[in-house]
């Protein structure tokens, strides 16, 4: 297994590097890397039955790179792999060049590395290699404003992956070792810097105000790699460590809670898809923290529904939800829209149900509260896609040729994750998602669909994303120095 | 103790360049100062046991500097180095359209 994993881990880089040098071939090579990716998750699902199994690897001597794989970054891994998958599928036709197809599989290999490393250093270099992949995907088109975004994230992104560096010495300080168990025991400012740089890194709370314009700007295919599965790398980190040390796990379910609670008001308001969409990754992200032990089938299932999502938003006519009301889209790209919102909303059929019952029984008393308000907060914000008008639309829009494949694998996953926890079929906990669901509706049509509120922008601009890592540090360094010396 | 306070002069100093200079190239700049601040960083703790190189010689029972952090900065001093080259790529891409490249107006052009 050991030799297996190194393989694996390697393969996705070793092909990236085939791509650019049989560019005939580019296509079917990424697809073979995304196949191989879900076939290695599968297999860890079937040699480590039970979730405390886990396979620590050591390379090197004792200061070398440690890995640790387990069932929780099984989870993180297939749903990097389907996405991707999905991706490859969708851009099939699109005359996308061999450049794209390289950095795409980079990307999925440096995300892939992310969800395996248990040492400080390896994570700094795969979220390092992670970065230049995305800045240049983002960049892809080369227009202006396309290297705009790219640079912007890649700023942000290295002025935080600093702070993290700075964090991660401190740990090596204390303990003589990049271990993420090493966070025990660690001086407060050591957590503080760490945990800054993958709250920026991962898109959280107000850090993570830089990932609306990011995951909006760029093209659908970047767009839901983005927040299907590369936000997530950063997210990965947060909750192992929160579940190695106990200390880590108050402050991540604190700022899994603040997260998922922002998303959802800024979403609410946003009149225009994308952004609703990035704004609702911000919000789930905060669902995936909130309960750290079974963070690996959130992070699936909502992997699946937001790149679903984000390629159909690329495919409608229109990216203003009062033009949409006047342009009815396509009946059968209504219902995979409608199948996924429904899935993110909690419905029952769909592993987004599973998904939120496992996500809430797992709760600590005081989020229950936030919580079922991001919970309500979600199903509006998909309101307004399953309320779309649909039929025959007049203008036919061009639908990439592999789109329905990519939808096919994305959706159908949906239903097949059911199998993960069918126990969650109780009638209690039927009722629940339903009654949420119906609140969100009714809130939907009374208030919100009425409302017509422009919420500042001001605080995504690039000074202030820099400038808040400031006050976020001040706020982390006062927690972690609150609770070591005032308990 | 006086070196660690310039070292985090210096991260500081790199970190509110990053905020405060109007200029693209500035900025890039700054980031680059508060990288390299970091990285003095951790050579100022990789000498905290001592100075010699740690290559083994007859002369074993030295006080040897800890390798290890070294060795770990070298790949980020690598990493940056690549990030540097390609903000400055990007900068000299915006710089067609936008030759003050001040990012404020870089910024109003290029977001909707």
């Amino acid at each position: 297994m050991t030799n297996i994993t190194i393989a694996w881990m390697a393969f996705p880089f070793f092909i990236g590097f085939v791509i650019y040098l049989l560019p005939k071939i580019d296509r079917w090579l990424a697809l073979l890397t995304g196949l191989v990716s879900i076939a290695y998750a599968m297999l860890v699902f079937f040699s480590m039955p039970s979730a405390s199994d886990v396979l620590p690897i050591q390379l090197l001597d004792n200061f070398g790179v440690t890995l640790a794989v387990d069932q929780l970054s099984a989870y993180f891994i297939l749903t990097n792999a389907v996405v991707t998958t999905a991706v490859i599928f969708y851009c099939w036709g699109s005359g996308r060049t061999a450049f794209f197809y390289m950095q795409a599989i980079i990307m999925h290999g440096s995300v892939n590395a992310t969800f395996i490393c248990s040492d400080f250093i390896s994570l700094y270099v795969a979220l390092e290699v992670l970065s230049v992949a995305a800045f240049l995907l983002i960049a892809y088109p080369r227009t202006d404003k396309s290297i705009w975004v790219g640079l912007r994230y890649l700023f942000v992104s290295n002025t935080a992956m600093l702070f993290y560096l700075l964090g991660a010495v401190l740990v090596y300080q204390a303990h003589h070792s990049f271990n993420f168990a090493g966070l025990r025991g660690a001086p407060p400012e050591a957590t503080a810097f760490i945990v800054l740089g993958l709250l920026v890194k991962g898109g959280i709370f107000v850090t993570g105000l830089w990932l609306p314009l990011t995951h909006s700007e760029s093209q659908s295919p970047v767009s839901a790699m983005l927040s299907g599965a590369v936000v997530k790398s950063a997210v990965f980190p947060l909750v192992r460590c929160a579940l190695m040390v106990e200390e880590i796990d108050p402050i991540v379910r604190f700022f899994g809670v603040g997260t998922a609670v922002l998303g959802v008001c800024y979403a609410v308001f946003e009149k225009d898809t994308k952004r609703t969409l990035a704004f609702s990754t911000i919000s789930q992200l905060g669902f995936v923290m909130a309960a750290p032990v079974v963070a690996g089938f959130y992070a699936l299932t909502h992997g699946l529904v937001k790149s679903a999502v984000f390629l159909i938003a690329g495919s409608l006519p229109s990216r203003n939800f009062k033009e949409l009301q006047s342009k009815p889209i396509d009946t059968k790209m209504w219902i995979a829209l409608t199948i996924a919102s429904f899935s993110i909303s909690g419905f029952p059929l769909l592993s987004g149900f599973g998904a939120k019952v496992l996500t809430s029984k797992n709760l600590l008393d005081w989020q229950v509260v936030a919580m079922n308000i991001a919970a309500v907060g979600t199903a509006i914000i998909f309101a307004k896609f399953i309320f779309l008008p649909h039929g025959k639309s007049e203008e036919q829009i061009k639908v990439q040729p592999g789109f329905w494949w990519a939808m096919v694998l994305l959706i159908g996953g949906l239903f097949v994750a059911n199998v993960v926890y069918y126990e969650a079929y109780t009638l209690e906990n039927i009722v629940k998602p339903l009654a949420t669901i119906a609140i969100a509706w009714v809130a939907h049509f009374l208030i919100f669909k009425r409302l017509s509120i422009r919420l500042p922008r001001a605080i995504e601009k690039f000074d202030h994303q820099i400038g808040i890592m400031t006050l976020m540090l001040i706020l982390l360094f006062w927690v972690e120095y609150g609770r070591n010396y005032i308990s | 103790m006086l070196l660690e306070a310039f070292v985090f002069a210096t991260i500081f100093i790199g970190f509110f360049g990053v905020i405060l200079k109007k200029n693209l190239i500035m900025k890039i700049i700054s980031m680059d100062v508060m990288s390299t601040g970091v990285i003095a960083y951790y050579v100022l703790l990789a000498a905290r046991t001592g100075f010699v190189t740690p290559i083994v010689t007859e002369a074993n029972d030295v006080a040897y500097a800890d390798p290890v952090p070294q060795a770990v900065i070298l790949t980020a001093i690598v990493i940056g180095f690549s990030i540097t080259a390609l903000m400055l790529v990007s900068a000299m891409k915006l710089a067609k359209d936008n030759p003050t490249l001040e990012t404020n107006v870089i910024e109003e052009n290029n977001t909707p």
